[in-house]
């Protein structure tokens, strides 16, 4: 395995409500390899969605450091964090975030074109990545007229079109039935077979089961990481 | 980039009709109301170019604007000629008198203009008789009782034709004059200050001692000599007259500087159409300001969606800024088609010929997606800043 792709040194991650002070994230260490599977879980409010949010650079710490690939992400401003997003972390949330107006493969397309690749390059490209998560056939639907786990597929294929090397998951099987969940949860092993980094969170002791790695949250603490 | 962004304002313009008309309405109207006085006074002065081209570029009309006595002294007979004597550049001066009253001939009667010329009068207007002839110098001094009829005046008296030779009867208090009809003229479109049409012309030598009975001139129609700079002549004429009766007293009129009032009223129309324009970028704008920000605050999510697949806060704004330019733009082609319309009936409707100002079509689409990047800036920038897990949260 090589260097860590991803490493949090010291991170905490406070939200001041009037005289409150919420720790979601408390001074927490963590590195994860090139190629891990890793699967986060912890209660409700432990701190888990906050944590992805920071491994992928939608949110910036309180205090301590993320580094992804050996780069220090605070020395970085919005454009670039924009850049780094786009071209190195695909992102599957529970309840699928795909554009509403848009179709299968115009969702697909979206990261290609914020990459400046042109409409042509787009199009075939969108068009492979749906074919790997079996939806060949289903490119010029729209959200609306698809079920959960086509829509979780779309999800999938756009976060794996710009070839990043972090996959991140917040309950990618939270709002799919179980055998939807497992056809979802193999296409995660698939894709982490082809050497991607996933990160995932999960409430489910079955999905974990299946990981490499668990790191365990409680009060925004890692309690146990086995 | 740009071709995504803009097929996308349109599609989300497209799913909501009746708002997007109503948010863009102030444009609609603003550009609309400038294409309409552009194009309406465009074809104003050139109609009134053809005017002028109707009446004749070299003729100056003088007219007595005061009844006092030391003036109206001045303003004889003899002036005529001593104008013509001393101005260089005059062919002729036509001294000219007017009343309105009523004519009989039988039991047809019409009321209007008698006018009292020189027999110079026809051929300085280019005006030329259908029947008979003009009155002659002879009738002039002799002091005749002859008449010449406006085309429309003949037939409204003659409506079977035939007035040559006829006796018409001049109703002038009270009193009834016999006049012989000598000639028709033909039909003329009316200049500024004659119906041809409508008058009836006697010698002003007639008019003057038996008519009327005054040694009063009211006003001259001067022709210029032919190559001569008509305006030059009537600035001479206007010094001439300020050294005999004092400014003020008198006016001259020359198509050229009618010519010159119409551009002046151009200049009017243009100021009028700068303040509608500014009246209209400002409530424009503001509709365009607001549908934006409803729109942005409506797409948070999809903006907080945009910014996790690495949308960068420079993209997002662009993508808002080409949505509120799709959306002016729109609204600056729905009002220029609008304003051609509209226009089109209105210049029709003064039977007038339309002439569009084509450059202005292009002027105006421009200016709207001016007002839309100036106006939709504020609220791209806003989505722009927007903190990404908020707007993902955001139901
Ligand atoms: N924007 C915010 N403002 C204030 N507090 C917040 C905000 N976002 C999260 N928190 C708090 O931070 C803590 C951690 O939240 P987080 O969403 O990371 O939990 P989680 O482990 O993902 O929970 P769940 O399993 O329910 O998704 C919670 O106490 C939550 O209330
Ligand atoms: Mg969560």
């Amino acid at each position: 395995m090589a260097g860590p792709v991803i490493e949090l040194t010291e991170v905490s991650r406070y939200y001041y409500m009037g005289e409150f002070v919420i720790k979601a994230l408390d001074n927490v260490n963590v590195r994860i390899g090139t190629g891990e599977y890793t699967a986060i879980m912890g209660p409700s409010g432990s701190g888990k969605s906050t944590m992805m949010h920071l491994v992928g650079c939608l949110d910036t710490p309180t205090a301590g450091t993320i580094y992804i690939d050996a780069e220090d992400t605070s020395a970085l401003n919005e454009e670039d964090l924009a850049y780094l997003r786009n071209a190195k972390i695909g992102f599957v949330f529970q309840q699928f975030n795909l554009l509403a107006k848009m179709n299968a493969l115009e969702n697909v397309m979206t990261p290609l074109m914020y990459a400046g690749y042109p409409m042509r390059r787009r199009k075939e490209i969108a068009e492979n990545a749906l074919e790997q998560v079996g939806l060949g056939d289903r490119m010029k639907h729209r959200p609306n007229e698809l079920s959960g786990g086509q829509k979780q597929r779309i999800a999938i294929a756009r976060a794996l079109v710009n070839d990043p090397s972090i996959i991140l998951a917040d309950e990618p099987t939270g709002a799919l039935d179980s055998v939807t969940g497992e056809q979802i949860m193999d296409l995660f092993e698939k894709i982490n077979s082809q050497g991607k980094t996933v990160i995932m969170v999960t409430h489910d002791p079955e999905v974990s089961g299946r990981c490499k790695r668990v790191i365990n949250l409680r009060d925004g603490h890692i309690a146990e990481d086995r | 980039m740009f071709g995504e962004f803009v097929k996308l304002a349109l599609k989300s313009m497209a799913y909501n009709k009746l708002r997007t008309l109503l948010s863009l309405l102030g444009i609609i109207i603003g550009v609309a109301s400038v294409i309409i006085i552009v194009n309406v006074g465009e074809s104003a002065s050139q109609s009134i170019q053809e005017q002028i081209a109707a009446t004749g570029l070299e003729t100056i009309s003088i007219f007595s604007r005061t009844q006092e006595r030391s003036v109206t002294r001045e303003f004889n007979f003899e002036l005529a000629e001593r104008l013509a004597y001393e101005v260089p550049g005059i062919l002729t001066v036509i001294p000219m008198n007017q009343i309105n009253t009523v004519t009989r001939w039988q039991r047809n009667s019409y009321r209007g203009t008698i006018l009292g010329v020189s027999e110079d009068f026809a051929w300085a207007n280019d005006y030329s008789s259908v029947v008979g002839s003009f009155f002659t110098d002879a009738d002039s001094m002799q002091l005749r009782q002859v008449a010449v009829l406006g085309n429309s005046v003949a037939r409204e008296l003659f409506p079977q034709g035939s007035a040559v030779g006829e006796y018409i009867r001049i109703f002038r208090e009270g009193q009834a004059k016999s006049y012989r009809v000598v000639g028709v003229m033909e039909r003329k479109s009316a200049s500024f200050n004659l119906q041809y049409n409508q008058s009836i012309y006697i010698p002003f030598t007639t008019f003057s001692n038996r008519l009327v009975n005054t040694d009063v001139v009211q006003s001259y129609v001067v022709r210029t000599e032919p190559g001569v700079d008509v305006l030059a002549v009537s600035d001479n004429i206007e010094e001439y007259l300020t050294r005999l009766v004092g400014s003020g007293n008198y006016s001259v009129f020359s198509p050229s500087n009618i010519a010159e009032l119409a551009a002046d009223v151009t200049d009017t129309l243009s100021a009028a159409m700068a303040s509608i324009a500014a009246i209209s970028l400002l409530v424009g704008g503001i509709g365009i300001m607001n549908i934006m920000l409803v729109s942005v605050a409506e797409r948070t999510k999809e903006i907080g969606i945009r910014k996790a697949i690495g949308a960068s806060p420079r993209r997002i704004m662009v993508q808002f800024l080409i949505e509120a330019m799709t959306l002016t733009l729109v609204g600056g082609i729905i009002g220029i088609g609008l304003g051609i319309i509209v226009s089109n009936l209105a210049v029709s409707f003064f039977n007038w010929t339309f002439y569009p100002l084509v450059r202005i079509y292009f002027l105006a689409a421009g200016f709207s997606m001016t007002v839309g990047v100036f106006f939709g800036l504020y609220p791209a920038v806003k989505a722009s800043k927007l903190d990404p897990i908020e707007a993902l949260n955001y139901e």
